[in-house]
């Protein structure tokens, strides 16, 4: 173990300096699933998105268009499941993870 | 001959442990010479929870009833309510469950080799090691989207597909896989202070293991050649040819070695699984409600034999669904590889890496609690009815 | 007026103030040479490169809640860490750090300095024992019993050189240009010395007392806030110590190193000297540390005496031959 452990002393380290300095280096694959992004266009209120969602973060509202969701992002585990059941493709998992809020509020996706 | 002996526990919070357990440890000085055991610390109803939530929602559930093995739950349970539907899903779908599943064997062995390390104070294996399954964790996230809760399974099949540029980082992750692992064997093997520990330490017999009816790696490292993959094979594992390692020195060592193995075995099954992968679709659609019916399906999860049950009554959610984990299989060996008999003697010192040698995953196994006063110095056990009506009283 | 001068050089250099530094800053390279060696860092945030994490660690313990649990022995419980600091600090200044002899010197304080050492695991013991907790216990019963397994080749290794240099003053040993050689019949006592300084210090291979995984915290479970400050200043200063008595014993000490300078210029290349020296013992106590898993209570009692005692004793006879 000891040419092992001495042969380290000149390799780089395998720490990411992630928050402060090496952002970039964070893997993040194409399909990551982060935050939720609803395009109410596309939405014709079927509702099947909240009878998938296991956590009840999806929560039917209505506005004057008809029934529509609301993402309660503080209660979602983002499984993918609203996204694979909508049959409109209205809502999309991104790519964003850095989800921390001081404030609920900020944790809703309209 | 014990001139005084004192109760040490281990548990409910110790480092030792990554999860809470109670191991109350009867010792004469370094000696151990009994053991009581207590579950139930982990207990979070996930079995009632899952009676009050749709088959899609329940994917999710199972999956977090444990962190580490939770491709283990989802495959169980989505190939348990195929079962009750009675419905096939595509050849595609199965091969791409066996590599998502070695996959996460591999992880999960590889996270259990770097805890082993640390319980035994080498801590730098445990940096190299878990600095190596950081390769194995990005691989799972492009192919799933996160790195510990997968969500890839899904009733009828999987819910995401390949690529080729996918395949080959796949294929270069193994080959890494492959040779830090056998690295790891060689220094393992050659490092004689590691060797000390683990030696003639955690010792269950062979015909121990068959009698407490051990599950996983535990008793395939006591001789006993038992495997879910090879009795009951489920998925693709009838097509996919691997070797079932097992080792007959029925001690910690023996165990480390079955882990390794077999992680370089699930590297192999990965590859060959994508080399012939069938093309085709991943998913075929299920109807929502299952007819009523019971079904079981039983997986070799890294920790040993998971068996789920389902009843279902016709609607869209089940009547009654029960996991048994393999922890729970394995903890009657650990009391029986903690306890000195004759000329086997346990130390203080081995505790922890005896522990940790059967891999316990205690948030899997808890689905019983057993109620202690000790104020009356009474035990008893409740079901639920009886729960609700005491917490309904004030 | 020397009486005042005296007293300043105790407690500011090169004593107290200056060895408790020394201390912190030995802490923050061990951290991190250990992690460099683990494909990691150290401590990166507090101060440049970190070098203010032990300081911090130290306010920080020192200003949290300090707890004592109602079945132990009050007044003893308290007063073992002070021992503990006191004892250390006392040793420090048997090592030459600022010229060629310590603020102490006399005939026979290489005796006094090995002696300080086992005072210091039996105060270790008698802490674990006055908390009267499961876990106390066993980590204090361990450490008496490491105590057994590291202190006889320790002592001879340490008397070898003494025989070598044919005095008992750590002075004259490090004075002498007989202990310079490496080479030699010295270089297994330089072994058997640092093995036995690992067991001292209570690190891997050898952190059998304070076991994380298996007794919690060993003798030290039960101790928080100041007292555990005290004990952990304890640790780093010993590091300290054993490190300094290497370098005095095999390595030449921080002996006077050029003729006819200014004396402030030989006290600061005499401490540069000694910081070389023990920075170099150092860095061989962390690489064993990352080398191995910790052994068992009594594969170390084992190893101890199957192989280090007959080592050292070895050794006595290969000087006693070649001086």
């Amino acid at each position: 173990m000891f040419g092992e452990v001495s042969r380290h002393l000149l390799r780089k380290r395998a720490t990411i300096l992630y928050p402060f300095k090496e952002r970039e280096l964070v893997p993040l694959p194409k399909g990551y699933r982060g935050k939720i992004s609803f395009n109410r266009d596309l939405c014709v209120g079927c509702t099947l998105c909240a009878k998938d969602c296991p956590s009840n973060a999806c929560e039917i509202t209505k506005d004057e268009r008809g029934n529509r969701p609301v993402f309660h992002l503080d209660r979602c585990c983002f499984c993918g499941q609203c996204e694979e059941t909508c049959p409109r493709r209205a809502i999309t998992l991104t790519t964003e993870f850095e989800l921390a809020a001081y404030d609920r509020s900020a944790l809703v996706v309209r | 001959m014990a001139f005084s002996t004192f109760e040490v526990p281990v548990g409910p919070q110790h480092p030792a442990l990554k999860e809470p357990e109670n191991f109350t440890f009867t010792v004469d000085g370094e000696h151990v010479v009994g053991v009581k055991l207590r579950i139930g610390y982990n207990h979070r109803g996930i079995e009632k929870a899952a009676e009050s939530r749709t088959y899609i929602q329940n994917l999710y559930l199972m999956e977090r009833i444990c962190g580490i093995c939770s491709v283990a739950h989802t495959t169980t349970y989505a190939q348990n309510v195929e079962y009750a539907l009675g419905k096939e899903i595509p050849r595609r779908a199965e091969y791409y469950r066996v590599i998502i599943y070695e996959l996460n064997r591999i992880h999960s062995h590889l996270l259990w080799l770097g805890v082993a390390g640390h319980e035994i104070g080498f801590d730098t294996l445990f940096m190299y090691v878990w600095r190596d399954r950081e390769r194995v964790m990005d691989i799972l996230e492009m192919l799933t989207g996160n790195r510990v809760t997968y969500a890839i399974n899904t009733i009828g099949g999987v819910r995401r597909d390949i690529t080729p540029e996918m395949a080959d980082k796949v294929r270069k992750s193994m080959d890494l896989v492959e040779q830090r692992v056998t690295y790891y064997k060689k220094a393992a093997a050659a490092e004689p202070t590691l060797l000390t520990r683990v030696k003639g330490v955690g010792i269950l017999r062979t015909e121990d293991a068959r009698r407490l009816c051990a599950v996983g790696p535990t008793t395939r490292a006591s001789g006993v050649k038992f495997d879910v993959r090879a009795e009951d094979p489920y998925a693709a594992y009838d097509e996919v040819p691997f070797n079932l390692v097992s080792y007959d020195l029925c001690d910690v060592l023996s165990r480390i070695l079955v882990r390794v193995d077999e992680t370089l075995e699930s590297a192999r099954i990965v590859k060959y699984c994508l080399d012939h992968m069938p093309s085709g679709p991943v998913r075929v659609k299920l109807p929502r409600t299952v007819p009523p019916g019971e079904s079981v399906s039983r997986t070799e999860a890294p920790r040993g034999e998971v068996i789920h049950y389902l009843r279902a009554n016709g609607t869209d959610k089940p009547e009654r669904y029960k996991v048994r984990s393999p922890t729970l299989g394995n903890l009657p060996s650990v009391c029986e590889m903690l306890t000195s008999k004759g000329d086997y003697v346990v130390r203080i010192a081995d505790i922890p890496i005896a522990l940790a040698s059967i891999d316990p995953c205690f948030s899997c196994t808890d689905r019983a609690a057993h109620f202690v006063d000790p104020s009356r110095g009474k035990e008893w056990s409740w079901t639920f009815e009886q729960i609700r009506k005491y917490a309904r009283k004030d | 007026m020397s009486v005042f001068l005296d007293i300043l050089s105790i407690l500011l250099f090169p004593g107290f103030a200056f060895v408790i530094v020394l201390a912190l800053i030995y802490e923050w390279i061990d951290r991190k040479f250990y992690a460099k060696l683990q494909n990691r860092m150290g401590p990166t945030y507090t101060g440049p490169a970190g070098v203010l994490q032990p300081f911090a660690d130290l306010i920080k313990l020192l200003a949290k809640e300090d707890i004592t649990p109602m079945a132990a022995d009050r007044p003893f419980f308290s007063i073992t860490p002070v021992v503990a600091l006191a004892l250390m600090l006392t040793g420090v200044l048997i090592i030459p750090i600022g010229g060629a002899s310590g603020l102490l010197s006399f005939h026979g304080d290489v005796i006094v300095a090995v002696a300080l050492m086992t005072l210091l695991a039996i105060v270790l013991f008698l802490s674990g024992l006055f908390s009267v907790n499961r876990f106390s216990i066993i980590g204090a019963e361990r450490a008496v019993l490491q105590l057994l397994g590291y202190e006889i080749p320790l002592m001879l290794a340490v008397l070898g050189v003494a025989l070598g240099a044919g005095s008992l003053t750590l002075a004259e040993i490090a004075g002498s240009t007989k202990a310079w050689y490496l080479f030699g019949p010295q270089v297994i006592g330089f072994a058997i010395y640092i093995v036995a300084a690992q067991a001292e210090l209570e690190r891997v291979p050898f952190d059998i007392p304070e076991a994380e995984q298996e007794i919690v915290a060993g003798w030290q479970t039960e101790y928080s806030g100041r007292k555990l400050a005290l004990f952990r200043l304890t640790r780093d200063v010993e590091l300290v110590y054993i490190s300094g008595l290497a370098a005095a014993l095999f390595l030449g000490g921080a002996g006077p190193v050029l003729e006819g300078i200014h004396p402030w210029m030989q006290t600061l290349l005499s401490t540069l000297l000694f910081v070389v020296k023990t920075v170099i013992i150092l860095l061989i106590l962390s690489t064993i540390r990352a080398l191995f898993a910790r052994l068992r209570i009594d594969q170390m009692v084992d190893f101890s005496w199957k192989y280090l005692v007959p080592i050292s004793l070895l050794q006595m006879v290969l000087v006693r031959l070649v001086i």
